[in-house]
């Protein structure tokens, strides 16, 4: 029987591809984008410094149940228990930032070695480990992610966990094209001509190379994750009740939303600034180490 | 042409056959006993004894996956711990709703996109405007969507419904199950219309994402497009701006667009279980969500099943559209 042949979403990749090209080159980083790395540091800053910023404890009562913005001390409100949702978002947006760092760590580590291991080794092996692959890219990620969580039980660890299996592909796939266009040039193969063992060659001359474009795709990355975990957390699968998750906050102030419309919306826009802001980070980020 | 479809078609069924593996695999991980479950928290060992070796769960796992294969041929989804009813059942009850919401859905994302493709890829004035917007839907996780919908459009506004998918009490609910569809069978317009309506906020939401995406892509090769040296002749023939954009330039860059609705398809099965949620719209991702508190893995891995089943069957159309778009892509 044939071998799977995979869906490569190739015609995408180089529709992306060209729409950077597009960008880049006629003029210099938008200001946006570079607003958008500022801003990123800052919340990165904010996330980190996030329990000496915070007035209130994320899970201790502050004060009264659904008190407004901009009311008794409370700049985004309290929730129906009273606890000061700023104070929350800001251990949320922590929380969210971990997240998605983790996830994009281990896409980089696994995905990467799979990667280079297909590169450098080609043969019978790339063929192996790219089918492999590809039947992950062929599988819809985030319902499978639901349903590995699901089946792991809720709980913080299980949806990195749950989205950094359905995650690593990409990663997998982009370090792999890296180093066999890499593989052909001049100066791997004088390495190779002078005595240069597989894995001198893979770690000194190949790996390097991919680095850009992986820092590059990771940094894109970031504000999808953000969102993609966020999606999780609103279904329940995060971290239990009192727990400041960003997601699982919008979720349950679902119920209050028409008459204490804060309590969901002020965690679900702090989603969506976080996301916007890595965004536009990532594209500065991309424009700053030049087209790739 | 024939042997690309019959590939596509092949690799379609090794796919599947690894999804049903990995939903096989996630149950057996599952940190649920379903046989427990199913017997409840006072069951005796020697009753939980008795049910697993009728269903099957004493055998060799090998075995278990293949019978597990065996009742998938047969429509069997093992049954529901919430429910106790077929997770068949329960799917097939919820399924029509989704497939509603979904189809809407979709359609508006190409749509959409397709819109927006074009809006921003021009060097007119507004196109800035439309790449903000891009930029914001891009962020925009789906239920903040939801939540601002429903604060503006139903609860200040009063303009659009905001839970399930009709308001009206008796509505019928054959043959199809699909409420607009139903209504316009038997006849009723204002049922129709009245799920028209419930369509409008759930739709929106679920679509903007993916329609971003598809716009961004589309964007990204109209641009690469209008500098190529077709358009330029096209231009110094002397047509117009519109007619190089739409006729020459549009054609060209149908693949990526195409390829990247495709892949939006998982995102927005994803999506369709938190924007249920939110509406209480009665379809399948309702149901995940309601089992996830249930730990009702037989469900959940139900659902995953059919979702699977539908993104891979629009992505092997998708690849086969892609071909009769631009047949150069049979070539490589």
């Amino acid at each position: 029987m044939a071998v799977a042949e995979p869906y490569t979403p190739s015609v995408v990749v180089r529709g992306l591809a060209r729409a950077r090209q597009a960008r880049v080159g006629t003029r210099r980083s938008p200001l946006s984008n570079r607003i958008g790395l500022v801003a990123f540091g800052v919340l990165v800053l904010v996330a980190v410094l996030a329990p000496v910023i915070a007035p209130h404890g994320p899970i201790i009562p502050s004060g009264l149940p659904f008190t407004p913005p901009f009311h008794a001390g409370a700049l985004l409100g309290t929730d129906e228990v009273g606890l000061d949702i700023f104070s929350r978002v800001l251990y949320g947006l922590r929380a969210s930032l971990l997240a998605a760092g983790a996830v994009i760590a281990s896409g980089v580590v696994v995905g990467g070695l799979i990667g280079l291991v297909a590169g450098v080794l080609g043969g019978w092996v790339d063929d192996v480990l790219m089918r492999f692959t590809d039947l992950f890219l062929a599988l819809p990620g985030p319902v499978l992610a639901i349903a590995i969580v699901a089946a792991l039980g809720p709980s913080f660890f299980h949806t990195l966990l749950g989205v950094a299996i359905v995650w690593w592909p990409f990663y997998a796939r982009i370090v792999r094209g890296e180093v066999r266009a890499l593989a052909s040039r001049p100066h791997v193969e004088s390495a190779r001509l002078a005595g240069a063992g597989v894995v001198r060659r893979a770690l000194k001359h190949l790996l390097p190379g991919a680095v850009p474009a992986v820092v590059v795709t990771a940094s894109l990355d970031v504000g999808n994750l953000v969102v993609t975990l966020a999606s999780l957390s609103f279904l329940g699968l995060g971290a239990p009740a009192p727990a400041p998750e960003l997601g699982a906050m919008a979720a349950r102030g679902l119920q209050y939303l028409l008459q204490e419309w804060w309590v969901p919306v002020m965690p679900a826009l702090a989603v969506f600034l976080l996301a916007l802001v890595s965004n536009l980070a990532g594209d500065g980020f991309r424009d700053l180490l030049g087209d790739r | 042409m024939i042997g690309l479809v019959l590939k596509r078609l092949v690799s379609m069924v090794v796919i599947l056959l690894v999804l049903s593996a990995a939903v096989f695999l996630l149950q057996k991980l599952s940190h649920v006993d379903p046989v427990h479950a199913y017997l409840g928290a006072n069951a005796s060992k020697a009753a939980i004894a008795r049910e697993s070796r009728i269903l099957g769960y004493n055998r060799p796992v090998l075995d278990q996956y293949l019978h597990y294969v065996a009742g998938l041929f047969h429509g069997n989804l093992q049954t529901s711990l919430r429910t106790r009813r077929p997770v068949a059942t329960d799917i097939a009850a919820y399924l029509p709703a989704t497939v509603e919401l979904t189809v809407f859905g979709l359609g508006l994302a190409v749509v959409l996109g397709a819109l927006l493709g074009l809006a921003s890829a021009g060097q007119w004035r507004g196109a800035g405007l439309f790449r903000a917007v891009m930029l914001s839907g891009a962020s925009a996780p789906a239920f903040l969507l939801a939540l601002l919908g429903i604060l503006w459009f139903s609860g200040s506004l009063h303009w659009l419904p905001a839970t399930g998918d009709t308001g009206v009490v008796n509505a019928p609910s054959g043959p199809t199950g699909i409420i607009v569809v139903d209504a316009l069978v038997h006849g009723q317009l204002s049922t129709a219309w009245d799920g028209v309506v419930h369509l409008i906020l759930p739709g929106i939401c679920i679509a903007l994402g993916p329609a971003v995406s598809i716009g961004r892509v589309l964007r990204g090769s109209l641009v690469s497009a209008m500098r190529s040296d077709f358009v330029r002749t096209a231009r110094s023939k002397g047509l117009s701006e519109r007619v190089v954009l739409l006729r020459h330039a549009l054609r060209n860059s149908l693949t990526a667009a195409l390829a990247m609705t495709g892949l939006q398809a998982g995102l927005m099965f994803a999506g369709v279980v938190v924007i249920e949620t939110v509406f209480a719209w009665p379809g399948i991702g309702l149901y995940t969500s309601q089992s996830i508190p249930a730990a009702d893995f037989p469900a959940i891995g139900g659902v995953t099943l059919v979702l699977g089943v539908g993104y891979v069957v629009i992505n092997t159309i998708v690849d086969i559209l892609q071909v009769l778009a631009d047949p150069r892509i049979a070539l490589a």
